[in-house]
């Protein structure tokens, strides 16, 4: 994936710097901290040194022309022959002008993402809390979050030094790289699990199959459907943490997961909460239909807000859960066959939750709901 | 598509038969008149995917209320139901 390195800063007062030295060209291999250029301004001249390790895709700074801070000076790819993004080859700043200090808003916002203001272009004369929400946008991260990214996440890749050949993710492995790169670089991921009886469960979803006289058996959607409520009555639960606060959803969208052949899906059934139970057990049933034949549309695979998840069918005994983005909790369910047992686990993040909520969500789960009055025995 | 009610309930047969196989049941058999989620040949899932093969398969898309144990239980009301919904008759 082209990578650019940006014109850095040299000093408060300068938006502009002038390209002064480029010590390489397109498809030489350079090494993290290689000085590759220089920039100057009227009061000091900086080295510019490769953030990573890669090949020279392109140069776009110019020697002995002015450059924007912030804007591309070049770019690195991890082979020599990526192409390099059109749109955003040009100095970006150059064309919105990086002109002013931050705002006091725009400073707290900085301080909170990791971020230096000379990585974030602005559009006006002073850089604004917008500016970084589009700078933010324009990177492919959420404007509303304001976790920095960790450490690892940083850090250079580097190509084995064995021989092999890249290949492009299709666009569901790619869904899945994105939720375990925000799972480890965003949650304070714990995991708690506890053992219950799976007899009473069991017996609720055949009452329940026989009083709808249901084709597929109900008892997993009927478990997602009870941390509905759960999250209803615990609206923590149904939250994320952005930066120092928590974002608490309106509603509870919750993602249940199918496996399609090869392909693992996060169905998402929107605004679970205005459901009754058998709804709720449709909404399903028909997302996980529509899923087996590959006929979901994106709204049903994003936006989950808490998430179960079950591999019950594959005799699993423990199974520890990635956090789907923007969640603070995803349960996790399992029943060895032939143990006469079954097993919850929660991965919750931990900046959201206590251990002690999870071991109260779970205990709850694991009693199917009280029976109503007048329903059948 | 000329739909015989035989071999419509040989295809339904030999579905079942291969998604209880692939779940390591061997050998399996069942009758017409056999509730299937009942039979213990299919968990959830593969009732679930003989579903979406029996949408697919004769072209018969389905409401999420059709989907219960009176339309789609036994291979003998899969048939009738698909028969039924394609304005064909069933023999008795």
């Amino acid at each position: 994936m082209p990578h650019p390195l940006h014109v850095p800063r040299v000093n408060n007062n300068d938006d502009v710097v002038t390209v002064v030295e480029l010590k390489v060209a397109p498809g030489a291999f350079v090494r993290r901290g290689q000085v590759v250029g220089a920039v100057e301004t009227d009061k000091a001249v900086l080295d510019v040194e490769a953030d990573r390790d890669g090949y020279v895709l392109a140069l776009v700074g110019q020697l002995a022309q002015p450059a924007a801070v912030g804007s591309v000076l070049l770019w690195l790819g991890d082979t020599a022959d990526e192409a390099v993004p059109q749109s955003t080859g040009a100095p970006a700043s150059a064309a919105t002008g990086s002109r002013g200090k931050p705002t006091a808003g725009a400073r707290a916002r900085l301080k909170a993402l990791g971020l230096r203001a000379e990585d974030v272009p602005a559009a006006g004369e002073r850089l604004t809390e917008a500016d970084i929400d589009a700078w933010l946008a324009s990177q492919g991260r959420p404007a509303a979050d304001a976790s920095a990214p960790s450490a690892a996440a940083a850090a250079p890749e580097r190509t084995p030094d064995v021989a092999g050949t890249f290949e492009a993710l299709a666009p569901d492995e790619l869904g899945m790289l994105h939720t375990v790169l925000w799972h480890r670089d965003h949650a304070a991921a714990g995991y708690i699990e506890l053992e219950y009886d799976p007899t009473p469960w069991e017996a609720h979803a055949k009452r329940h199959a026989e009083r709808h006289r249901l084709l597929l058996p109900p008892l997993l959607p009927l478990m997602a459907w009870r941390l509905v409520e759960l999250a209803v009555q615990q609206p923590r639960l149904n939250a994320a943490i952005v930066g120092e606060r928590r974002y608490r959803y309106a509603g509870v969208n919750v993602g249940f997961t199918v496996q399609a052949g090869q392909t693992l899906y996060l169905t998402v059934v929107r605004d679970a909460q205005r459901l009754d139970a058998q709804r709720f057990v449709d909404a399903m049933g028909d997302l996980q239909r529509r899923a087996l034949a590959r006929k979901l549309v994106p709204a049903e695979m994003t936006g989950a807000t808490i998430a179960f998840t079950s591999m019950a069918r594959w005799n699993v005994s423990r199974h520890v859960p990635i956090l789907p983005p923007h969640t603070g909790l995803i349960v996790a369910h399992s029943a060895p066959r032939g143990s006469g047992r079954a097993v919850l686990g929660a991965t919750y993040d931990h900046r959201l939750l206590s251990g002690f909520d999870v071991v109260q969500v779970l205990q709850a789960l694991a009693q199917p709901p009280q029976p109503l009055a007048g329903d059948p025995a | 598509m000329t739909l015989d009610r035989d071999a419509v309930k040989a295809a339904i047969r030999a579905k079942v038969l291969a998604l209880a196989s692939a779940l390591g049941v061997h050998d399996a058999t069942i009758d017409d008149d056999d509730i299937i989620p009942a039979s213990g040949l299919l968990d959830s899932a593969a009732v679930l995917e003989l579903v979406v093969w029996y949408e697919q398969t004769y072209d018969l898309p389905l409401q999420q209320d059709e989907i219960n144990i009176d339309n789609l239980g036994s291979i003998n009301a899969m048939a009738g139901f698909l028969l039924a919904r394609k304005g064909g008759s069933v023999p008795a």
